[in-house]
C-alpha cells in the first residue's frame, strides 16, 4: 500500500488529526514502510487459528453494577477545560 | 551510607534507627535538585514526600511494625495517575492533568507507607524506546561511553524510571512495559527490569497504550527489591477487567538461588550474526554460569519470532488509536478552543499529540478502518496465538527461556533519525514476551567495550514469576554486576 495525500488526510479525518503539509508528507513516508512492514504478515496462513485477544487464560471479569460513591460531581468536574451548572460545556452542535 | 540505598537496605536502617526516614528523604530530594540535566523528572513532589515521611519516623518512634517499604522513596513513571500530583504521560495534552484518584498500583504502594518524591519522564503515552519523544524533552542517560562526551538515550519508554534509579535519584522506581518499555531501558542503564505476567498487575488507573499488553512493574537495582516491589503491586483488582484472579505470591520471602536440576531453553531464533559481538559474549558467559550452577540448557526454537514484531506493530497501533480517542479536549487536559466541536477535536489532538504519537494512530486508525479490521487486527491476534502456541510448546520442556535483552546498547541521543521501522526493531527481543503475556525480567550482566552496560533476559510461563525471579538471583549473585555510572551531571 502506497500512501498519498489523499489516502493520508482521509486517515487523519477519521482519526480526528489536522495535519499540515509537512506533517502530511512525512507520514506518507512512514506509513507506507510501516504498512508495508506489517504486510509481510500476509504470506502467513491462518485460516485454522483463533484469535487471542489478550494472553490471560480467563473469563473476562464482570462485577454487579451497582452505583457506589466513587467520584464526586466536584471531583469529576475538577480537570475540566469548561463547564457550567455542573456540566461539560462544549462548541454549540446543534444551531 | 545514604547513596545507592536499596529498598532492603533502607528498611534496615530505618527498623533499627539508624538514620530517619526524614534524613533519606531529604537527601534524595537535594540529589534530584542537583540533576537537571538528566531530566528524569516531570515532577518533584517534594513536600507530600516529607509528609510521608515523617509519618514513618512517627510510626517508627511509636514501635508500630513498619513493613519493608515503610519509608522508602521512590518514582513512578508519568503514567501512574497519583491523586493530587501531576500526571502526564509526558504529553501536551495531559500537561494540566492533576488527577483525583490514585491507580491501582501506585495506592499499594501508598498504603505500605512509600515516600514517593516524584514523577518520571517517559517516552509520550509509552510510545518509544529511546525517551525522545517525550513533549517534556529527553531524558539522558547517566552512563557515558568511554571517552566520549556525546549524551546517549537511556532507552524507553521507561527512560526517566530507568535513568533514575541509576543516577540514584530514588531508591527504586515503577514503569510499565508495553514491548519491552521495562526491560530495555533497565538493560541501558545497568539496572534490573521485570515485566509482569499480564493480569497479574491491574492496569487500573495506569494511562492506558495498549491494553492487551500493558503491564506495570519495578526497575531496581537489585532482584530481592524487585521481588519485595512485585509481591507489593500484584494482586487482583474488581477494576480491571483482566485482572487475574490467581492468590498473590510472597516473591521475596520465597527467594533462594538455585537453579539446580532446571532446564534453560535457548531460542536458536535469536542467534544471529548482527548480534553485537559482546552481546554474544555475555549470553555465552550466562548459560556458562548457569551449567556450572546445576542448571540444564537445552536449545529451543520458537518458529515464528520473525512474525512477533510485525503482528506486535498492528496490536499495539490499534488499540494505542482506540486507546486515546478519549483526548478530545472535553473532560480533561488540554482544549484548543475552536468554533463547531469536529473542529474543538481535531486542534486540540493535533496540538497536544506528538509525532510519534499521531503516527501511532494513524496507523491504528489504518488497521481498524473498515474492511481491514479482519485482515489486519484479527490476522495479529491470530499471529498472538501461534506465538503464544510457540511458548506453550517449548515450556513442557524447559523452566525458563535465556536471550539477550537488547539487540544493542544505549545509542546517542543525536544519532541520525532513522526510519521508524528500524526504530522499531530494539524491541526485537522484548516484544514476544508481551504478546504471550509472559513474565520476563533483564538483568544487568555486564558492561561492552565502551563502558555501556548489557541486559540479558530471562522469559518464564505464566504466573511463573518466583521462579524468573530465583534465576535471576542466582546470576546476580555470581556476576556481581556492581558498576555505577561516573557523577558527571552534578
Amino acid at each position: 500500500m502506497e500512501f498519498d495525500k489523499n489516502s493520508t488526510l482521509k486517515l487523519a479525518k477519521l482519526a480526528r488529526l489536522s495535519l499540515n503539509d509537512e506533517q502530511l508528507n512525512s507520514l506518507e513516508k512512514d506509513l507506507t514502510s510501516i504498512v508495508s512492514f506489517i504486510d509481510q504478515l500476509k504470506e502467513i496462513n491462518t485460516d485454522k487459528i483463533d484469535p487471542t485477544s489478550n494472553s490471560l487464560n480467563q473469563d473476562l471479569i464482570l462485577r454487579e453494577d451497582i452505583a457506589e460513591n466513587s467520584l464526586s460531581n466536584e471531583d469529576l468536574l475538577k480537570n475540566v477545560p469548561e463547564s457550567e451548572l455542573g456540566f461539560f460545556v462544549v462548541p454549540k452542535v446543534l444551531e | 551510607m545514604l547513596d545507592n540505598l536499596t529498598i532492603e537496605k533502607t528498611s534496615k536502617l530505618l527498623s533499627e534507627k539508624q538514620v530517619s526516614a526524614l534524613e533519606i528523604t531529604n537527601n534524595y530530594l537535594k540529589k534530584i535538585k542537583d540533576s537537571n540535566k538528566l531530566n528524569c523528572f516531570i515532577t518533584v513532589s517534594d513536600e507530600k514526600a516529607i509528609d510521608a515521611a515523617k509519618q514513618t519516623d512517627k510510626r517508627i518512634s511509636n514501635n508500630e511494625k513498619i513493613g519493608l517499604l515503610d519509608g522508602v522513596p521512590l518514582a513512578y513513571k508519568d503514567l501512574f495517575c497519583t491523586d493530587g500530583i501531576l500526571t502526564t504521560a509526558s504529553s501536551k495534552i495531559l500537561s494540566n492533568f492533576i488527577p483525583t484518584y490514585e491507580s491501582t498500583v501506585t495506592a499499594n504502594c501508598k498504603n505500605q507507607g512509600v515516600v514517593v518524591l516524584g514523577k518520571l519522564n517517559c517516552d509520550e503515552f509509552a510510545m518509544g524506546s529511546t525517551n525522545k519523544t517525550s513533549f517534556y524533552g529527553p531524558v539522558i542517560n547517566p552512563w557515558k561511553s568511554i571517552g566520549n562526551d556525546e549524551d546517549l538515550v537511556p532507552g524507553g519508554s521507561s527512560g526517566g524510571s530507568a535513568a533514575a534509579v541509576a543516577a540514584d535519584l530514588c531508591v527504586a522506581s515503577l514503569g510499565t512495559d508495553t514491548g519491552g518499555s521495562i526491560r530495555q531501558p533497565a538493560s541501558f542503564t545497568g539496572l534490573v527490569g521485570l515485566k509482569p505476567t499480564y493480569g497479574r498487575v491491574s492496569r487500573w488507573g495506569t494511562v492506558a497504550f495498549a491494553s492487551s499488553l500493558d503491564q506495570a512493574g519495578p526497575i531496581s537495582k537489585t532482584v530481592e527489591d524487585a521481588a519485595i516491589l512485585l509481591e507489593t503491586i500484584s494482586g487482583h483488582d474488581n477494576k480491571d477487567s483482566t485482572s487475574s484472579l490467581k492468590e498473590n505470591e510472597l516473591f521475596y520471602s520465597n527467594l533462594n538461588s538455585s537453579v539446580k536440576n532446571l532446564k534453560i531453553g535457548v531460542p536458536k531464533e535469536y542467534m544471529s550474526d548482527d548480534l553485537p559481538e559482546e552481546i554474544q559474549k555475555f549470553w555465552n558467559e550466562g548459560k556458562k554460569i548457569l551449567t556450572e550452577n546445576g542448571a540444564e540448557l537445552v536449545e529451543i526454537s520458537l518458529p515464528s519470532t520473525n512474525i512477533a514484531l510485525p503482528a506486535y506493530y498492528i496490536i499495539a497501533p490499534a488499540e494505542a488509536s482506540s486507546n486515546l480517542s478519549r483526548y478530545d479536549g472535553v473532560k480533561y487536559g488540554l482544549r484548543v478552543k475552536e468554533k463547531s466541536l469536529i473542529e474543538m477535536y481535531e486542534s486540540t489532538r493535533s496540538e497536544g499529540f506528538g509525532d510519534e504519537v499521531k503516527r501511532r494512530i494513524m496507523i491504528g486508525t489504518y488497521v481498524l478502518s473498515s474492511g481491514y479490521y479482519d485482515a489486519y487486527y484479527i490476522k495479529a491476534q491470530k499471529i498472538r496465538s501461534i506465538i503464544k502456541n510457540d511458548f506453550d510448546n517449548v515450556f513442557k520442556n524447559v523452566d525458563a527461556i535465556f536471550t539477550p535483552a537488547t539487540p544493542n546498547t544505549a545509542f546517542p541521543i543525536n544519532r541520525e533519525e532513522v526510519d521508524p521501522v528500524q526504530n522499531y526493531l530494539n524491541d526485537i527481543f522484548t516484544v514476544p514476551a508481551n504478546l504471550a503475556g509472559l513474565p520476563a525480567i533483564s538483568i544487568p550482566f555486564g558492561l561492552d567495550n565502551s563502558g555501556l552496560p548489557i541486559g540479558m533476559q530471562l522469559i518464564t510461563n505464566s504466573f511463573e514469576e518466583q521462579t524468573l525471579l530465583n534465576i535471576s538471583k542466582n546470576l546476580q549473585d555470581t556476576i556481581n554486576f556492581s558498576n555505577q555510572p561516573t557523577q558527571w551531571w552534578a
